[in-house]
């Protein structure tokens, strides 16, 4: 398993695809466009948008022309997500022929079907003809996924008493017993007995709760593929899915609408089979009554937006349900300032925190790095010590994030007080103290990675290093030793390699 | 021939550098593959759980930090 440290993110686990599969994943046009929308940084939608409807292949040095020379390692970077999604080909480099690029088949066919429209694919979703149940409405399939995810949430801070120790048993409260075990294959949690409910939070699920809420509900559905993908290489028959087609089922989701009954009659099998568990996790309700019908919540139709609108669970939902109520936009952009204003903590320059909620979550997440001292009804006091941000990150939790975590849930008095004076929101000594006690207990600065090393030349050193810049992988390097380290490495042998066939 | 060797990049002052490359050295170098810099090393990716250890071990000897003055609650 290799979520271990880190907690994943959908670029990863997209990069590590074979191309077969990106060409099966692009005949759905929703798949292509929700990759457009999501995975592309802005100068590579304008790449893809000038090529869709161009009939011949674009000479790469043209390129040069459109992008001014400053920008050169923005375009290389760009390319280089266009490639490791393959969304483009680039023709290799040789003497005779100059380097082309064009969309891949599939990709450019299924984004202009999405653009125009058109085509029997069905890969937007059929809409359910049947009447729709008065008391199913906006307000209630948010309130149904926030509580689902909250109770997932819970149970990785561990504060929800659960009755089973180490079995199957069913917990009082808390997610379903398959999202447990979810978390546990993912590394999330750990079985651990001196704790009351028999699981213990670790580093990567310190890291899982203080991200923002999409990328929490990536990370948990990519664990989920990884375990169905093994399930199905382990017992045939029992599991036998299609991780191919789940993944552009979650992609079909992020395009439905917010608060419309869709039909389930016309899913395939192997979707069919994901809609418990997608239940389970709060994406999609079914009404008890008739299971012929399932809603998407915003949980799902948020998937493909940008990572950054929603801060948190909580006060994305809140701020999503204050700002638009009427408009069940699937494109869910919120503003990050109206997240803000619903934050509740207070923090002063001598270190106390005082946060204004009744949350349960709100006050266990603050509990993993303040020391909360005392709690009243609707309100808890704490302070930051050097042992409680100490104990944070020896969890794996960073200054960064416990500064962002702060400042995105600051009350709106100290964002107000801030902007009357122009001055930052949080004391800029409690953000530097933060800071100093993550140095003092994280002496070395750790990344894995490759070495580069034993070039047979300078020049050899220098294009390929200069290369590892360019793409951003680069970390390090000496010219005085003819070394350099770089975070990844499939990019760089592609090089080495095109080069070589070049030469 | 180039190569590319897998492993982990530490960053740390140089004081820290030179701790840990004294490790390194009275445990048969078994921890460090190359020492890049002032401020980096290259290290065995299976043995920097144990090199982390052994730093706290020796830093924890040497080094009392100051708790900043506790207020009255």
């Amino acid at each position: 398993m290799s979520g271990g440290q880190q907690s994943y993110q959908l670029s990863e686990y997209l990069e590590k695809l074979p191309g077969t599969t990106f060409r099966k994943l692009y005949q759905q046009p929703s798949t292509a466009f929700a990759i457009f929308r999501r995975m592309l940084p802005p100068l590579a939608k304008v790449f893809v948008q000038a090529l869709l409807y161009m009939p011949s292949p674009l000479l790469l040095s043209e390129l040069d022309v459109w992008v001014r020379a400053e920008g050169k390692m923005q375009r290389d970077r760009a390319l280089s997500i266009l490639r490791s999604l393959h969304i483009i080909q680039i023709t290799p480099p040789g003497k005779d022929k100059p380097q082309e690029m064009q969309l891949t088949t599939n990709f450019k066919n299924s984004l202009r079907l999405a653009l125009e429209g058109g085509g029997s694919h069905n890969s937007f979703g059929v809409p359910s003809t049947l009447p729709v149940a008065p008391r199913i409405d906006i307000a209630h399939l948010d309130g149904y996924a926030r509580k689902k995810w909250e109770d997932i949430l819970h149970y990785v801070v561990n504060s929800v008493p659960a009755q089973n120790d180490g079995g199957g048993g069913v917990s009082g409260g808390g997610p379903k017993t398959s999202v447990k075990e979810l978390l546990l294959i993912g590394r999330l949690v750990e079985r651990r007995h001196d704790t009351q409910a028999g699981v213990g939070i670790t580093q990567a699920g310190f890291t899982f709760l203080l991200q923002e809420a999409n990328a929490q509900v990536w990370t948990l559905l990519l664990l989920w593929l990884e375990a169905a993908d093994r399930a199905k290489g382990e017992a045939k028959g029992a599991a036998n899915t299609d991780s191919i087609d789940m993944l552009s089922f979650l992609f079909m989701l992020a395009s439905l609408e917010l608060g419309r009954a869709y039909n389930t009659g016309a899913l395939t099998e192997t979707r069919r089979n994901m809609l418990p568990h997608l239940v389970d996790f709060g994406l999609i309700f079914i009404p008890r009554e008739d299971t012929r019908q399932y809603f998407p919540t915003r949980l799902a139709t948020t998937l493909t937006s940008s990572a950054s609108s929603l801060r948190s669970v909580s006060s994305g939902f809140n701020a999503a349900t204050a700002n638009n109520p009427g408009d069940a936009s699937s494109l869910g952009t919120t503003p990050e300032t109206s997240a803000a204003s619903k934050g509740s903590v207070i923090i002063e320059t001598n270190y106390r925190l005082y946060a204004y909620t009744s949350s349960p979550l709100q006050i266990a997440v603050l509990g993993l790095f303040t020391q909360l001292n005392m709690r009243f009804a609707g309100m808890a006091t704490g302070r930051l010590t050097r042992d409680s941000i100490r104990r944070a990150i020896g969890f794996g939790i960073t200054a960064d994030q416990i500064i962002s975590y702060l400042a995105s849930h600051a009350h709106d008095q100290m964002v107000r007080a801030a902007a009357a004076t122009g001055r930052p929101v949080l004391p800029p000594t409690v953000v530097d103290q933060i800071r100093l006690w993550q140095l003092e207990n994280e002496r070395m600065r750790t990344s894995a990675g490759f070495l580069f090393k034993d070039f047979d030349s300078l020049e050899e050193y220098v294009s390929l290093s200069s290369y590892a810049d360019e793409v951003g992988v680069l970390v390090w390097r000496s010219d005085k030793k003819r070394m350099f380290y770089a975070s990844k490495i499939e990019q760089l042998r592609d090089y080495l390699k095109s080069r070589k066939k070049a030469e | 021939m180039v190569k590319a060797v897998r492993g982990v990049l530490v960053e740390c002052e140089p004081a820290i550098k030179s701790i840990l490359v004294h490790i390194d050295s009275t445990h048969h170098h078994e921890f460090i593959i190359e020492d890049l810099d002032d401020t980096h090393l290259f290290v065995k990716e299976a043995m920097l759980q144990v090199l982390k250890s052994k730093l706290e071990e020796r830093l924890r000897e040497t080094y009392r930090p100051d708790e900043p003055l506790e207020d009255s609650e």
